[in-house]
């Protein structure tokens, strides 16, 4: 059985998601000891970073949308948003078992190696822990306010098994379909969102029921979110500026050892080229 | 082995006999080999009369002439019943599946009541809104709705005392359940609740597994952090298709459902079911 992480990185016109992915693909390395491959539309530029097993080249497609990108406070912008490669990862993927990240995701343990030895097929995190400890985060809970559970589609962990091809299959149709299921599941944003249709598919795999399709990720995923900022990554002690509660400035937040979610891209570039 | 229902209907402005044919309607179709007893003493309207073993009358005279809930007569359901052991439900009740790997667990307990109920997404529910006299006085979290008991000196002794505090409710009710919240009316809950904690049997009647369970259609149980309207039909759609699955907004339901809203029991969800089995 081999094994290792995925990527998936299509840069826009101010995101480096490439470079991302190389600086999180040596984490990845580093703290689990697995192979790396990336899927890109940019794959001369990936070849560039040797830190990958194997760059897999996609067509740059048009199929992209916009969406607000903020850097911090202070800043915004609208970009182009390249999310609608993730259903085809089942076919991508060079290995049996497969640990598909966010390149925006930044390890700092081990956690995730528990995945490769352990029988679920597929795991996601249900609940992840954000660090201003102040924000209402119920869009977390469920997809929308009266429907079903919120599942992330930022970590996602699955092996080659008929019942993975079929819940892809899956999240390839409700992609396909985004409209319709977008109304069915009463989701106010018109943007695709790979979180919201992995939600649904879990939801209708479990049988449009609470049930146990998928399994939980070891370990936690902690998460900032674009309006705060990635100040420095040290070793595995990240440090950041999070929002005040009077969104007027930040306050500071460290964090040992642990695995952030870190949604400011413009600053995580930043901390990149800097170290 | 199949569970057996009784379901006690006693209609007031409201047909509760309506509600209890269409919960009877729903074990047929779901519980083929069940055997329903209705305890009532209105008519019965001939088409729903066969889905019925047994309809007898609530005896020992009416204790609840004068109230408008009915809630008087319960205790009787263990005179009552001709069954030796019985699954006791509210009228205001669907049994969405077959329920008899239930008896199972039920058949290790004398009596049974459930200890916690679930919202339609499946989640365990909080009900503190509603039941704010059980959490100031200690009671134990007896759910009704669904109970179980064999008929037995146990059984026998706890419908005693359910007599008693029920008939003599104000004097318990203020001892057991009084206070800034004193109940102004008797409820069945309350009241087994206080004979479970007079007799000093929770850890004996009721336990926490999973299951027998209910999802129970109180609103503001159902986790809903916004509300704007004042039952649950307006804020999540209800979709009943020809073979009398339930979908409650995305989420299909399963076990047995509690909708506790008297117009959900209408003539399309009636008229499916009628249709499914043939009335």
């Amino acid at each position: 059985m081999t094994k290792g992480a995925l990527l998936i990185a299509r840069n826009n016109s101010q995101v480096d998601y490439v470079k991302q992915a190389a600086f999180c693909a040596n984490r990845i390395v580093q703290h689990l000891d697995i192979p790396v491959s990336l899927i890109t539309d940019s794959a001369e530029y990936a070849e560039q970073f040797d830190v990958f097993d194997n760059v897999i080249e996609i067509q740059n497609q048009n199929n992209y949308h916009h969406k607000n990108y903020n850097d911090g406070l202070w800043s915004r912008t609208t970009l182009e948003f390249k999310n609608t490669s993730r259903c085809d990862v089942y076919e991508l993927t060079p290995y049996d078992q497969t640990l598909l990240m966010d390149t925006d995701v930044i390890l700092g343990n081990d956690h995730m190696k528990h995945v490769f030895a352990q029988q679920n097929d597929l795991l996601l995190y249900k609940d992840a822990t954000e660090l201003s400890n102040w924000r209402d985060l119920s869009e977390f809970d469920y997809i929308s306010p009266n429907s079903i559970d919120f599942y992330w589609a930022t970590v996602v962990y699955f092996n080659k098994s008929k019942i993975t091809k079929t819940f892809f299959d899956l999240v390839k149709h409700i992609q396909e379909n985004w409209f319709h299921y977008r109304n069915l599941y009463q989701i106010k944003n018109a943007t695709f969102r790979n979180d919201f249709a992995f939600s649904i598919a879990v939801h209708i795999m479990n049988g449009y029921t609470q049930n146990k399709f998928v399994g939980k990720m070891p370990g936690t995923l902690y998460y900032t979110l674009d309006a705060d900022v990635c100040h420095n990554i040290n070793e595995n002690r990240f440090q950041f500026l999070i929002e005040k509660q009077t969104s007027d400035g930040y306050f500071p937040a460290v964090t040992n050892n642990s695995t952030v979610h870190i949604m400011n891209k413009f600053s995580l570039n930043r901390v990149i080229d800097e170290s | 082995m199949s569970l057996n229902f009784t379901i006690f209907a006693q209609n007031s402005t409201y047909d509760y006999v309506q509600q209890a044919s269409l919960a009877a309607m729903s074990i047929r179709l779901t519980n083929p080999d069940s055997k329903i007893c209705l305890i009532t003493n209105d008519t019965v309207p001939e088409k729903y009369a066969q889905l019925f073993e047994h309809v007898v009358p609530i005896p020992f005279g009416d204790k609840s002439k004068n109230t408008t809930w009915k809630i008087e007569n319960r205790w009787k359901i263990y005179h009552a019943t001709p069954f030796e052991e019985t699954a006791v439900i509210d009228s205001d009740m669907l049994v969405l599946n077959d329920l008899s790997h239930w008896k199972t667990a039920l058949d290790k307990h004398d009596l049974y009541y459930v200890n916690k109920v679930q919202t339609y997404r499946g989640e365990w529910a909080d009900n503190t809104y509603y039941r704010k006299s059980f959490r100031n006085h200690n009671l134990p979290n007896l759910y009704a709705g669904f109970h179980w008991f064999k008929r037995c000196d146990f059984s026998h002794n706890f419908y005693k005392w359910l007599e008693l505090v029920m008939n003599n409710w104000e004097l318990f009710y203020g001892q057991y359940a009084g206070g800034k919240y004193f109940q102004k009316f008797p409820s069945i809950d309350v009241s087994s609740a206080i004979v479970c904690k007079i007799l000093q049997i929770e850890n004996v009647i009721t336990n926490d597994a999973t299951f027998p369970t209910f999802t129970h259609m109180k609103l503001k149980s159902q986790g809903w952090n916004k509300l704007y309207v004042d039952n649950w039909q307006e804020q999540v759609g209800t979709y009943l298709d020809n073979d009398c699955n339930l979908t409650i907004g995305n989420f299909r339901q399963q076990g047995i459902f509690h909708y506790t809203e008297k117009s959900f029991c209408n003539d399309n969800i009636i008229s499916t079911y009628e249709r499914k089995l043939g009335i």
